[in-house]
């Protein structure tokens, strides 16, 4: 996946990870809809017009995330004590459930729309070097998360291939297919845990061949931290402080 | 003053018989290259982690004796510092790739140095030049072919100007076409960069290529199979006067040395005295056929003997694997009629990407056909990779998994066979390549399966072990099964095959007696298969089929090969 070019994209990654963390943790804080859902049209808003993101990816990108929210805004409302509004055969609606629910399931639909802008307008690289030049994070670490999401593309190719290749181990069942079932599901877990344990060995050596860890090193393309970033992070933590501020109840 | 140098030097493993390097001493001057060669298990690979502080830093050995590297000793250096002077290329190009784009795999060493930003793209600019890859600059490296995936990471190692390059068999897993492209990729780098180099090959036939000796480093080191050094000088010399020995250990040596070797000659197939030699191989000899099978054209079996898996306006597809993909239903391959029958071999030829695993896949069952049939009892499959198949922690339970208890003594006897025996009660995981493939080999014919398929069953073997391969699945053969494999190394399928089936443009192009495939210059052309000078020069001057096939048997048959099927 590469990272078109987008307002959101020139920003600093560690900046707009720090915001999505922000924007998360005052959220736990908010029991009642009208917040989270101003937020989540303010948020809607500027990850269309600013991360460039397709709005076919976008509307697709939302489908977990509304399965979520349903989710919990269905349990609340169905299981919270209270005043009741509604009755459906043995299951009681109320008040308060439907309350905490919608809050809560707005508050996955604003991270959903936050996590989605993200991750279309940052660059794995560019966050890992960010990571390291901005919030200190270590080498060692940095190389291993995109030297393990490499490995990870390849796992789902990998697992079908071990069972593929089990498959033929195994006695043919009655019907003259192969035999499944739990301990063959966890023989080719076995089988995959060690692949990729040789993977990673491997890449781990390949690391530090490279001299992963030498110093002095230098940065080829750093990732700038420049005014417009902290403009963007002031901009964004006024505009989540007025929201709060017109939309809490006192 | 000596770039490495080894001073009576001795490694051994925790939990190993004998130690895997013996006394070892040896200087590598700044710009030298040097080969080193020895059979399996000789310590090639364990030399090169010495250099390069893997031993015994990730990998613990007991190591007696010095090395230095730059006047560093590697035993109190760490890899990482090390690398500031040594570069490694290994051998498989998808675990030697770490970042998510080219640019960046080959920015990264020299970030890692702290080579000045400014002078970092000209410097990947060159580095991809020197490999011939300036176009994939920007791509992705999941997108990589093995090739590509190689020539990126040579770019990777020389960008930050190594005085030594260690090359850990680095064509070994790639097809033809690959070994050729990162062949001229380690030259014409090597030209630029003028590194130090030290290459650990068993497939010097497919390295050296049609330039031969020319095509390898001036210096040969041999490691001999006790772990000492067997060998140390110029590499003409050393490769004439071990020939036969190194032949004998299982290397694949460049085929105008093997050739010299066998017939006492000199300048390989354009010598008289080698012509002569195979061409009076190539005659019936008086007592009659010395080999249990018959040539492929004088048998008539393949007509009467019995079909036992037949495909039928076969389509195949990776629908399950490939779901992403726009378009799911369009076939890799489709129109494939194909009979396997009782006692024949079948090679199933063609470039990488033209289907041929899926059509095994499909074939044993585990894809489902896009169209057409396939009708017979469900074939056992061995896979390219055999640790993607162990099931067991050991080998004897590994080749006695799924059968009926009681079976003690087929298990016995099929290790026996396969030179096993002694490896009974060790992990599989933790053998050599070779034995690895007897392994997964000897468990698919624990079941006596009827059809046995097998994808690429030779890849990565050094030539004893393919040897082994080839005694097994003839073997198989021999017992009534139907075989069929796919592989890219023409030599091997002249020798095992009776026909050849070669897929190329989505479809079955020929199908056919397997030497008769082989004499089609059209097909060969068309499924991008170059046919190895041995073989085009038995093809063109023996004058029958079964002459052919007596003259590789005879030549493999210089090969000491342990305790296999055949």
């Amino acid at each position: 996946m590469t990272v078109a070019d987008s307002p959101l994209a020139r920003r600093n990654p560690t900046v707009k990870f720090g915001l999505l963390v922000v924007v998360s943790l005052a959220l736990l804080f908010v029991f009642e809809p009208l917040t989270p859902a101003v937020l989540y049209v303010v948020a809607l808003l500027a990850v269309a017009a600013g991360s460039g993101i397709r709005p076919r990816l976008l509307l697709l990108g939302h489908l977990p995330f509304v399965g979520v929210a349903v989710g919990l805004l269905l349990v609340n409302a169905l299981s919270r004590p209270g005043i009741e509004i509604a009755r459906l055969g043995l299951l009681r609606v109320t008040e308060e459930g439907v309350e905490v629910g919608a809050a809560l399931g707005l508050r996955t639909l604003v991270i959903g729309v936050l996590a989605l802008g993200f991750v279309a307008s940052t660059d794995g690289v560019r966050l890992m070097t960010s990571l390291h030049q901005h919030a200190r994070l270590g080498l060692r670490f940095t190389y291993a998360v995109l030297a393990g999401y490499r490995t990870l593309e390849e796992l789902p190719r990998e697992w079908q291939l071990i069972r593929h290749a089990h498959a033929v181990r195994a006695r043919p069942g009655a019907r003259g297919g192969p035999l499944g079932g739990v301990r063959a599901f966890a023989r080719a877990g076995f089988a995959l845990l060690v692949v990729s344990l040789r993977r990673g060995e491997r890449l781990a050596m390949a690391l530090e061949s490279r001299g992963l860890g030498l110093a002095p090193r230098t940065i080829w393309r750093p990732v700038a931290l420049t005014g417009t970033d902290a403009v963007f992070a002031a901009a964004s933590l006024v505009v989540l402080a007025a929201v709060f501020a017109l939309t809490l109840p006192r | 003053m000596a770039l490495v140098s080894m001073r009576q030097v001795a490694v051994a493993f925790p939990r190993r018989r004998a130690g895997v390097l013996n006394g070892i001493t040896l200087d590598i001057a700044p710009h030298e290259r040097v080969l080193v060669i020895g059979g399996s298990g000789s310590g090639k690979s364990t030399l090169l982690q010495l250099v390069s502080g893997v031993i015994p830093h990730s990998v613990t050995a007991e190591v007696e004796g010095t090395v230095t590297v730059a006047g560093v000793d590697t035993g109190a250096t760490s890899v990482v510092e090390l690398s500031r002077i040594v570069a490694v290329l290994a051998q498989d190009p998808a675990s030697g790739i770490c970042l998510p784009t080219v640019e960046e795999e080959i920015a990264l060493p020299m970030e890692n140095r702290g080579v000045d930003p400014a002078v970092i793209p000209a410097r990947i600019d060159a580095a991809l030049e020197a490999a011939g890859v300036t176009r994939l600059r920007t791509r992705r490296t999941t997108q990589l072919s093995g090739g590509e995936g190689q020539r990126v990471a040579l770019a990777a190692a020389l960008a930050a100007e190594p005085a030594l390059l260690l090359l850990d068999e680095p064509t070994s897993m790639l097809d033809s076409a690959g070994v050729s492209a990162v062949r001229d990729a380690i030259a014409a780098s090597v030209a630029r960069y003028s590194p130090a180099v030290i290459l650990v090959e068993h497939r010097l036939d497919e390295f050296a290529g049609r330039a031969g000796l020319a095509a390898l480093p001036e210096r040969t080191i041999v490691l001999g199979a006790d772990g000492t050094l067997a060998a140390d000088g110029p590499t003409g010399e050393v490769l004439a006067e071990h020939a036969r020995a190194l032949t004998a250990s299982g290397c694949w040596l460049p085929i105008g040395n093997e050739l010299d070797a066998v017939f006492g000659g000199v300048g390989g197939l354009d010598s008289p005295v080698v012509r002569a030699g195979l061409l009076a191989l190539g005659r019936p000899s008086p007592r009659g056929e010395p080999e249990g099978a018959p040539g492929p054209t004088e048998a008539p079996r393949p007509a009467r003997s019995p079909t036992l898996l037949a495909a039928t306006h076969l389509a195949v597809s990776r629908t399950r694997t490939a779901r992403r993909t726009r378009a799911p239903h369009t076939p890799v391959l489709s129109g494939v009629d194909l009979d396997l029958r009782a006692g024949q071999v079948v090679a199933l030829l063609g470039a990488n990407g033209s289907g041929k695993s899926t059509l095994l896949l499909t074939l044993a069952g585990l894809l489902p056909a896009t169209a057409g049939t396939v009708v017979g009892e469900r074939p056992g499959m061995v896979f390219q990779n055999p640790e993607h198949q162990f099931v067991a922690h050991t080998v004897s339970g590994e080749v006695g998994y799924g059968l009926p208890p009681g079976s003690d003594a087929l298990v016995a006897r099929l290790l026996d066979d396969h030179g096993l025996g002694h490896l009974a009660d060790q992990s599989p995981h933790r053998l050599s390549g070779g034995e690895k493939r007897r392994v997964s080999l000897a468990a698919m014919l624990a079941h006596g399966r009827g059809t046995l398929l097998a994808d690429e069953p030779t890849f990565g073997l050094d030539r004893r072990a393919t040897i082994g391969v080839i005694g097994a699945l003839r073997g198989a053969a021999r017992e009534g099964a139907a075989v069929m494999f796919s592989s890219h190394d023409l030599r091997t399928v002249a020798t095992l095959a009776d026909r050849a089936v070669v897929v190329a443009h989505g479809r079955v192009v020929a199908n056919g007696p397997v030497f008769h495939v082989l004499r089609d210059e059209s097909v060969l052309a068309e499924a991008h298969l170059a046919l190895p000078p041995l073989i085009r020069w038995l093809l063109e001057n023996v004058d029958s089929d079964a002459g052919v096939l007596r003259v590789l048997r005879a030549l493999d048959s210089e090969v000491a090969v342990p305790a296999a099927a055949s």
